[in-house]
Order: structure tokens, then C-alpha cells, then sequence
């Protein structure tokens, strides 16, 4: 394996890489059924009742 | 005594053991003075902590309380103060160093050389990764609803590390440094450090275990992030080989270009995970808390999560523009660190927008002041930072004060900003105080911040490019029109002012500290509503 093959390889393969995981990120992230759980974390902080432990 | 010891425990001895060996093996062989000292101080704080297991194993197992885990975030608060004013004073002194040269007395430990790792140990390691360990702590209990994962761990992670930061410290102007910038401490510090972060590591996971809810709220996304990636960073850059235990002496694994390389993959990205990442934690959890507004977009965040941390690691090679590096990773550090902006500035403005509904806080609550004007150095850094990274910028702006400005603005007014907010907060919560001691003395801290703040970075900046213009002034035939000498003269005024700055900045610290010290000492709040740990119920 030369340098140049690595090189060849880190530019095409490297980018459609990160390309994938933004896209799946965002789907992830951004996929309408899951708005509910950011919704509710969101508040997660201010909702009063993390005062004291659970267990 | 022979009852069932837990694992955990057991691990912990075991680590002390060897932490105790390797501090006895460097006090018995080493031959230099402040490396037989360092052994001494390894060994005896290993004896202690072994001492202290031992007489926790023979008594009767205590009753673990149903209430947070509070004292060793107090300790946190009151370390990352303590070196906080060091490392301002150290950085100051230097400043005045350089606009008054014979200041350093010809001493030899007084060599900028030797004090300038003590000023950026001390604010960055001291102050910012005390004061990360302090609200990591704080932010995931309250986020999980659960108390810390041990009660030893969480002793362990503190002391073991304000021990890393003595050695450093102390070795610094003695002499001892492996000569890698933001990396200086030498091997046997650094595998110390290598124990003490997999505790960390491994308390943060185990108490995340321990949640209420099933999500992970964002905030502990950016910490444990910053966790993770620094034990990466800290290992492969520190692979060195020790000459002999007799001396702290070691030479790097590496060697020339990929040497340079992995020092500054390892250097952008303590700046990406610990002074951005672990930072970004802490103003997702404080200032929601704050303005008692939830995060404009919580799904924003995410996605600016997975941003900074993909693409920060690829950024590094910006810091080697026009070297040996081949011209292909220079180009990708540089493309990747104009990407960086994107969710750089999602934050930015996921940060103000969360303020937007409660700009009347601004105005009464400096504690929020702070953090607001830490969004904003933060945009202004990263939008800094991403423009330095392009080549020609970067010929112009590389080895001149232009960086030296960067840095302090991302450092002054974006870390320390975010840092003195979060505390301003946290302070009360943690001591059970109604507030902070004098609103007042808050403002004064801030304005004498911001002020400090934006003359030092004024200064570097009118410095650096003066710098850059004058070491690229040709004459007709194409000689240099000005010496390197004359470059140095032009920059006494600009560096007097910065010294001006930094007085100001710590100043602003003191005052900080102090407000701090009344607010602790204060009375407790007279009501509690079961805050914390003073409702001390037995566990069912």
C-alpha cells in the first residue's frame, strides 16, 4: 500500500464517510417521531425535580 | 476486615500500590533533586490514600446517604479558584516580563521558558480542568437524578489530579518539561495522570448508569466527550521513552514531522475537547439553568455535538501550515477547520437564542452577563480561528502576537467567562447559600473583565499585524526593510497595555474569589427545600 493509494483512498472514501454520518446524525436527530424525547430533555433540567436523587 | 471487599476498591488499591512503587522507585534511584522531591510527594500521597482505603475497609461499611455527592464538587470550586489566581498572576508577570525585559531579576527558573508552562498549566489544567471536574460532577448527578457512581472514586479523581498539577508546576521552573507545548509534563506525571483519568472516565459512565431517564441530557454528551477524547489525546501523545528512572529525562516515540504532527493533533484538540467541548457542557446545563428557559434547540445541540467532535479531529495540521507536513494534510486541517464554523456557530447562536425571552436577566443577573458575553467570544474566536486556519491568512498571522490574541480571546472571554458565570451559579447551589455574597462586586468583576479582556486582545492584534507587516517589508532590491530588533522595539507600547490588561483581568479575579470566600462563609439559606445533601435520610 503506498502513500499515494492512501491518499486516493482518504479523499474519496474519507469524505463520502463524513457525509454519511452527518446525514445520519441529522435524520437521526431531526426524524419527526422522535421530537418528543428532545422536547422532553430539553425541559429535563428545569421541571423541578432534580432536587434529590431517584434511588 | 475480612469482609467482602468490593471490586471496585480492590482496583483502586491496586492502583495506589502502583502509584506508591513507581513513587518510591523515582525517590530511591533518581539522582536529581526536584525529581527525588516528585518521588517523595508521589510516594507519600499514594501512602495517604492507601491509609485512607484501609481505615474505610475496616470500619463498618457506611451508610451511602439519598442526597448528591457535594463536598468533592466544593473542593473543585475552591482548587480551580486557587489556581486560577496563580496561573492570572504567573500570566501577568510574565506580561510585565516582556514589556520590561530586566523584570525577570536573571534568575534562571524566572526564564519565560520555564514560567510560561506554569501560567498555561495553571489556567488551562488548574483552573479550567478543576473547574470542568467540579461542574461535570455537579451537571450529572442533577441530569441523572443519581449520586455519584463511588465514594471514593470522586476523592481519587481530585486529588490525583491537583497532584498531576503540583508536579507539573513544580517541575516546570526546576527544569523538568518533555518540551511539548500544552504537554510539558514528563512521563512519570503523565502516566499518573493516565490512572487518575480512567477513575474519571469510569466514575462519569457508572453514575450516567445510574440515570433516572432513559436519554442522556446534551450536557453530558459535551463532558463525556471531552473525557474520552482527552485520555486518547494524553496517551498517544505522551508515548515516550523514559532514558532511565534515575531521570525524568524521556524522548518522544515519535520522531520529526510525525512528532510535530501528533503534538499538534493532540494540541488543537485539547483545545477542541477541553477548553470547547467541556465548556460547551457546562453552558448547556448553566445557562438553560440561568434564565430559566430551556435550550432554543435542543436537537440543534445534537447536531452540533456530532459536528465539533467529528471535525475538530481532523483540524490539528492548521498549526503546521508551510512546514515539512505534506501540502495534503496541511489542506485538509485547513478545510476541515472552515467546516468547524458551522456548528461552531450553531452553538453561538443556540446559546443567545436560548437567552432571547429573558434579556432583562442581562441586566440584573451578571452571573448571566458572563455567560452571554462567553457566547459571544466564542463566536468571535471560532469565527477567529477558522480564518487563521486558511494558508495565506495563516503566513501572516503565524508565529506573530495575532495568535497570542486568538487564544486570549477564546481563553479570557470564552472559557473564563463561561467558568465565572457557571460559578456565580453553582457556588450558592453547592454551599446552600441564598445567593452570592454582593451582586456588586460580581458586576465590578465582569466589567474589570471584559475591559481586561478587550484591551489585551486589542493589543495583540495591533501587535501581531505590525509584527507580520514589518518581517515582510521589502526594500527596491528585495532585501527585509526592517530588522527582527526593530519588529521588537515597535511592540513595547502594545505590550505594556496588554500587561495593563492582565492586571485588570486579575484584579477582576481576586474580586471574584473574594465574593466567593463571603458567599461560603455566609450564612446557610435559612429554608431548605431538600437541596442537596442536608436532609441526610438513611437509604431504604
Amino acid at each position: 500500500m503506498t502513500h499515494d493509494a492512501v491518499l486516493v483512498f482518504s479523499k474519496t472514501w474519507g469524505a463520502v464517510y463524513l457525509l454519511v454520518v452527518f446525514l445520519a446524525a441529522v435524520l437521526w436527530t431531526y426524524w419527526p417521531s422522535r421530537r418528543r424525547i428532545y422536547d422532553d430533555a430539553a425541559q429535563s433540567p428545569l421541571d423541578g425535580r432534580e432536587d434529590q436523587p431517584w434511588q | 476486615m475480612l469482609r467482602r471487599v468490593p471490586l471496585e476498591d480492590t482496583a483502586i488499591l491496586c492502583a495506589l500500590c502502583l502509584v506508591l512503587l513507581g513513587g518510591l522507585a523515582i525517590l530511591g534511584w533518581g539522582v536529581l533533586v526536584p525529581y527525588v522531591l516528585h518521588g517523595w510527594l508521589i510516594a507519600l500521597a499514594a501512602g495517604w490514600g492507601i491509609l485512607w482505603m484501609v481505615n474505610r475497609l475496616a470500619d463498618a461499611p457506611a451508610q451511602v446517604p439519598q442526597a448528591y455527592s457535594d463536598k468533592v464538587i466544593r473542593f473543585g470550586v475552591v482548587a480551580a479558584l486557587i489556581w486560577g489566581i496563580i496561573g492570572f498572576a504567573v500570566g501577568d508577570i510574565l506580561a510585565w516580563q516582556l514589556a520590561i525585559p530586566a523584570l525577570n531579576g536573571d534568575m534562571a527558573w524566572t526564564n519565560f521558558g520555564r514560567l510560561r508552562p506554569v501560567h498555561t498549566s495553571g489556567v488551562i489544567f488548574g483552573f479550567g480542568g478543576n473547574a470542568l471536574i467540579a461542574t461535570s460532577f455537579y451537571v450529572v448527578q442533577r441530569t441523572s437524578r443519581a449520586r455519584l457512581a463511588s465514594e471514593t472514586l470522586p476523592w481519587l479523581v481530585f486529588w490525583g489530579y491537583n497532584l498531576f498539577l503540583v508536579l507539573a508546576a513544580s517541575g516546570y521552573p526546576l527544569g523538568i518539561t518533555q518540551s511539548k507545548e500544552y504537554a510539558e509534563p514528563e512521563w512519570y506525571a503523565d502516566l499518573l495522570l493516565l490512572v487518575v483519568w480512567l477513575g474519571y472516565l469510569a466514575l462519569y459512565l457508572k453514575t450516567l448508569a445510574r440515570r433516572a431517564e432513559p436519554h442522556i441530557y446534551v450536557a453530558n454528551w459535551y463532558y463525556l466527550a471531552f473525557i474520552v477524547v482527552i485520555a486518547m489525546l494524553h496517551t498517544v501523545n505522551n508515548l515516550s521513552v523514559p532514558v532511565s528512572i534515575a531521570y525524568p529525562k524521556s524522548y518522544s516515540l515519535f520522531a520529526g514531522t510525525q512528532d510535530a504532527m501528533t503534538q499538534w493533533w493532540y494540541g488543537h484538540n485539547a483545545v477542541g475537547f477541553l477548553l470547547t467541548a467541556g465548556f460547551l457542557g457546562m453552558l448547556y446545563y448553566f445557562l438553560p439553568k440561568a434564565v430559566n428557559r430551556p435550550v432554543y434547540s435542543y436537537r440543534m445541540s445534537i447536531v452540533g455535538f456530532w459536528g465539533i467532535t467529528f471535525l475538530y479531529l481532523w483540524a490539528g495540521s492548521h498549526h503546521l501550515h508551510y512546514t515539512a507536513l505534506p501540502d495534503w494534510v496541511q489542506y485538509l486541517g485547513m478545510t476541515m477547520s472552515i467546516i468547524l464554523l458551522v456548528p461552531s456557530w450553531a452553538s453561538v447562536f443556540n446559546g443567545i437564542l436560548t437567552i432571547n425571552g429573558a434579556w432583562d436577566k442581562v441586566r440584573t443577573d451578571p452571573a448571566v452577563r458572563f455567560m452571554m458575553v462567553a457566547v459571544l467570544f466564542y463566536g468571535l474566536a471560532t469565527f477567529e480561528g477558522s480564518f487563521m486556519a486558511i494558508r495565506p491568512v495563516n503566513s501572516l498571522s503565524h508565529y506573530t502576537d495575532w495568535t497570542v490574541g486568538h487564544v486570549h480571546a477564546g481563553a479570557l472571554g470564552w472559557v473564563a467567562f463561561v467558568t465565572f458565570g457557571a460559578m456565580y451559579k453553582m457556588v450558592p447551589w453547592v454551599w446552600q447559600r441564598e445567593g452570592v455574597y454582593s451582586l456588586k462586586l460580581e458586576a465590578w468583576h465582569f466589567w474589570l473583565a471584559l475591559s481586561g479582556t478587550l484591551i489585551y486582545v486589542g493589543a495583540m492584534w495591533n501587535s501581531g499585524i505590525t509584527q507580520s507587516l514589518m518581517w515582510q517589508t521589502y526594500d527596491a532590491d528585495g532585501a527585509f526593510l526592517y530588522s527582527f530588533l526593530d519588529s521588537v522595539v515597535e511592540m513595547h507600547p502594545y505590550y505594556a497595555a496588554r500587561a495593563v490588561g492582565g492586571l485588570l483581568y486579575l484584579i477582576g479575579g481576586c474580586i471574584g474569589a473574594y465574593n466567593i470566600w463571603m458567599t461560603v462563609s455566609g450564612p446557610r439559606k435559612t429554608k431548605t427545600l431538600q437541596v442537596g445533601p442536608i436532609p441526610r435520610q438513611p437509604a431504604e
